[in-house]
């Protein structure tokens, strides 16, 4: 069994918490955020023969990346980056956080969950948006907390990604036909 | 070669130029290959630098000829090796930590664990002086078993249990390995929570990163942290975790870190490799309660120690009882004593001190003590005099101060005396002028002392001065009644004189002789001394004491009167006697109320 630190950081509002909670098991409650800034979940993944332990550091959403502990992002294997398809600068703060989040950790996959899919008619994320993200090294999905959406998917991809698998362009492709 | 002729000379010149030229030729011929390694020797000479790869093959070896021959090579080294290594630690202590981690850490341990000794040896001292129950009970089982106090100490004070120990990776949180097994299904949970927990420790009080988390207590559950470079292990514990909990889960990071390198250097989420750090975390799980003492011993053979032990103690308790009960019982008698207050009383200095106040005329407390068993050598003393107005005390200060003779009780109601009896009006008289001085008393009440002897005195007195030895004319010859008479005298004179001696009355018999009034007065008087020498010298000769007794001789001047004429001439050819008897002066002496 294999174990992987992952770090989903977002800013304040973008709905990573509840993005995940009903596809992790957890024993923390949410007054972790507002205490020590950190809640742990872990979500097990089979990818192949492997079964992996993803360890979640479900790190404070705050309002700018400075707030974000550095030793929180110490040693993730991973980053999933959460941001809100209907609040553009959420999307456009991710490069800034995701240099926070090199100096931290290097240079580890990274995905982006353009959460908040149900909201169709706020969406303001467009193809041009998606293509600088991509080109930038991230892994992009839209996800859903309402239908549940690319949750998974997006595990999968972590999974993979922290086991060695390089990210198939093919699931990048696939967001680019979403849109 | 040298050329020194002229520039400019003439065809002879040109000739010997040509000379030259066939002499280096020749010389070259000869000499060529010699002259060639002459200018690469005087090369070498000339710049002395040494290339990199003929360094590289002298250095070792020149390192250790230099080293073996004196210390110049270490002095000239240091500040570079110093600078380096300093440049190190700035750059990345990380490093550095790791690489000697295995090596400092027990070194540092012991440094500490000397201190802690020292440190367990003066507290130990101090419980040393602890006379608690528990503590006598566990110096017993000290002396019984062998064990030091310190630790049966621990092993009764400390109860605690180390319930899970947890070994995570450093860096990312993640669980290496926990033991129980499978008793804490979210231990990789807990491990990351910790992990965060310690980071936001770090990053939350200033100054930042001071350190790592060691630990932190909720209620009776401690979480016990020991951080090395690469991983930590958190130990849980319940109850009062003890001292050397820590040094052994120090111990075994530090082995851990030893023997897992490479895994802990290659991790990259694989827990798989570190399950076999779990029988070394199993040695750090264990359960402390006070009562499970198991004892190899069984039935009575485990409390044979405790007969001699008891006896001895309740020798010892009596012993130290008996001697304080005793003592409590001599100050209660002391105080009780008229005219002794006791203040304090203690034991001190291995002696029993005592002080107080005391009257003069009370008795005497080393006499009270040493009554009571007490051995006064062993006491310190300290009395404050005072006037005790206390009855007995008042009583004594009375009778000291009237002295009053035997014919006279005093008694004492509150502070008023009252005497009565029988004393010398002298006496009386004495006693009026004394009384408004005594120091606490009221009223001396003397109305009930009538003057005249005592009772026993007065009898004896009377009968002898009833008495009377009669004489012929103009003789001082006694007869065989008159012989009756000074006998019988004699025998109350003795009876006087022991009543005297009993009511201390100093008496003394005055014998007086006398004559009928016929004659002259000259002779008369003569007679009547002769009578009265005689009746002395009779009554010496009946062991009267001849000091007690006082001839003398009235003649016929003071005659006894009579109711007739022919009486009158008849009882006065006689020897009277009239005792005169007076209480002793002075004190009586030591006045004792007991």
């Amino acid at each position: 069994m294999i174990q992987k630190k992952i770090c989903m950081v977002g800013m304040y509002g973008t709905g990573k918490t509840s993005l995940v909670q009903r596809y992790v098991h957890s024993i923390f409650s949410a007054k972790y955020h507002s205490t020590v800034g950190v809640k742990i979940d872990r979500k097990t993944v089979e990818v192949g023969n492997e079964t992996v332990n993803l360890l979640l550091w479900d790190v404070e959403g705050r309002t700018d990346d400075q707030d974000i502990p550095a030793s929180y992002l110490r040693g993730a294997h991973a980053m999933f980056f959460v941001a809100d398809g209907t609040r553009r600068d959420t999307v456009d703060q991710l490069f800034d956080l995701r240099d926070h989040a090199r100096d931290a950790a290097g240079d580890v996959p990274s995905i982006v969950a353009l959460n908040k899919a149900d909201l169709q008619d706020q969406w303001v994320v467009g193809a041009q948006e998606t293509s600088k993200l991509i080109s930038g090294g991230f892994h992009v999905l839209k996800t859903s907390a309402k239908s549940g959406e690319g949750v998974e998917d997006s595990f999968k991809w972590l999974a993979k990604a922290t086991l060695g698998s390089p990210p198939s362009a093919t699931d990048n492709q696939q967001v680019r036909n979403a849109r | 070669m040298a050329h020194d002729g002229a520039p400019g000379a003439g065809s002879g010149d040109r000739t010997n130029d040509v000379g030259v030229r066939e002499l280096t030729e020749l010389r070259d011929l000869l000499f060529g290959g010699e002259r060639r390694q002459l200018d690469e020797l005087r090369r070498r000479l000339d710049t002395l630098e040494i290339t990199p790869e003929e360094l590289a093959e002298k250095l070792p070896q020149a390192i250790a000829q230099r080293a073996a021959r004196d210390r110049q090579l270490a002095i000239a080294l240091a500040p570079t090796v110093e600078a380096a290594i300093s440049e190190s630690v700035r750059r990345n202590p990380h490093e550095i930590a790791t690489a000697i981690f295995p090596v400092l850490g027990p070194s540092i341990r012991k440094a500490i664990a000397e201190t802690m000794s020292g440190l367990v040896n003066t507290i130990n001292r101090a419980i040393e002086h602890s006379l608690s129950v528990r503590g006598i009970r566990w110096r017993i089982e000290s002396w019984r078993t062998g064990v030091p106090f310190a630790q049966i100490v621990m092993r009764h004070a400390l109860v605690y249990r180390v319930e899970q120990v947890f070994l995570v990776h450093a860096e990312t949180g993640l669980l290496l390995a926990h033991v129980p097994e499978d008793t804490e299904a979210d231990a990789d949970l807990i491990s990351g929570m910790l992990t965060a927990i310690g980071d936001f420790v770090n990053d939350s009080f200033e100054p930042r990163h001071t350190g790592e988390l060691r630990g932190f207590a909720a209620g009776d559950v401690t979480v016990l942290v020991e951080p090395g470079p690469q991983a930590y292990v958190a130990a849980v514990v319940r109850g009062q975790a003890p001292e050397t909990l820590p040094s052994r889960l120090q111990t075994t990071l530090e082995t851990i870190h030893l023997q897992w390198s490479n895994p802990l250097s290659a991790f990259e989420g694989d827990a798989a490799p570190f399950a076999t750090t779990r029988p070394l975390l199993d040695e750090c799980i264990e359960t402390v309660v006070a009562t499970d003492q198991p004892s190899s011993r069984t039935g009575w053979k485990r409390f044979v120690w405790v007969i001699p032990v008891a006896l001895a103690v309740g020798a010892l308790t009596w012993w130290a009882t008996s001697g304080g009960r005793r003592w409590d019982a001599a100050i209660a008698r002391l105080d009780a004593e008229p005219g002794i207050t006791v203040v304090r009383s203690e034991r001190a200095g291995g002696r029993w001190n005592v002080s107080g106040l005391r009257d003069p005329l009370a008795a005497d407390p080393g006499v009270v003590l040493a009554g009571m068993g007490i051995d006064t050598t062993d006491v310190v003393a300290r009395w404050e005099p005072y006037v005790s107005t206390e009855s007995a005390l008042l009583l004594a200060r009375v009778q000291r101060a009237l002295n009053p003779p035997g014919g006279v009780t005093l008694s004492v109601n509150r502070d008023a005396v009252v005497a009565r009896g029988r004393a010398p009006q002298a006496w009386i008289s004495r006693a009026e002028t004394l009384a408004p001085a005594l120091a606490g008393v009221s009223s001396v009440d003397l109305s009930g002392v009538e003057p005249g002897l005592p009772a026993d005195m007065e009898s004896a007195r009377a009968a002898i001065e009833g008495e009377r030895v009669l004489f012929p004319v103009g003789s001082a010859a006694l007869d065989d009644a008159g012989r009756a008479i000074v006998a019988s005298v004699a025998d109350r004179v003795k009876a006087l004189t022991d009543a005297a001696r009993r009511n201390r009355y100093n008496v003394t018999l005055q014998v007086v002789g006398r004559t009928d009034p016929s004659g002259s007065a000259n002779e008369n008087l003569a007679l009547s001394r002769r009578r009265a020498v005689a009746i002395r010298d009779e009554l010496a000769s009946r062991g009267i004491a001849a000091t007690m007794l006082e001839p003398n001789a009235s003649g016929s001047a003071d005659p006894l009167p009579a109711t007739a004429p022919a009486d009158r001439a008849r009882i006065n050819r006689s020897v009277s006697f009239v005792v005169q008897a007076r209480p002793l002066s002075g004190p009586r002496g030591p006045e004792r109320v007991r």
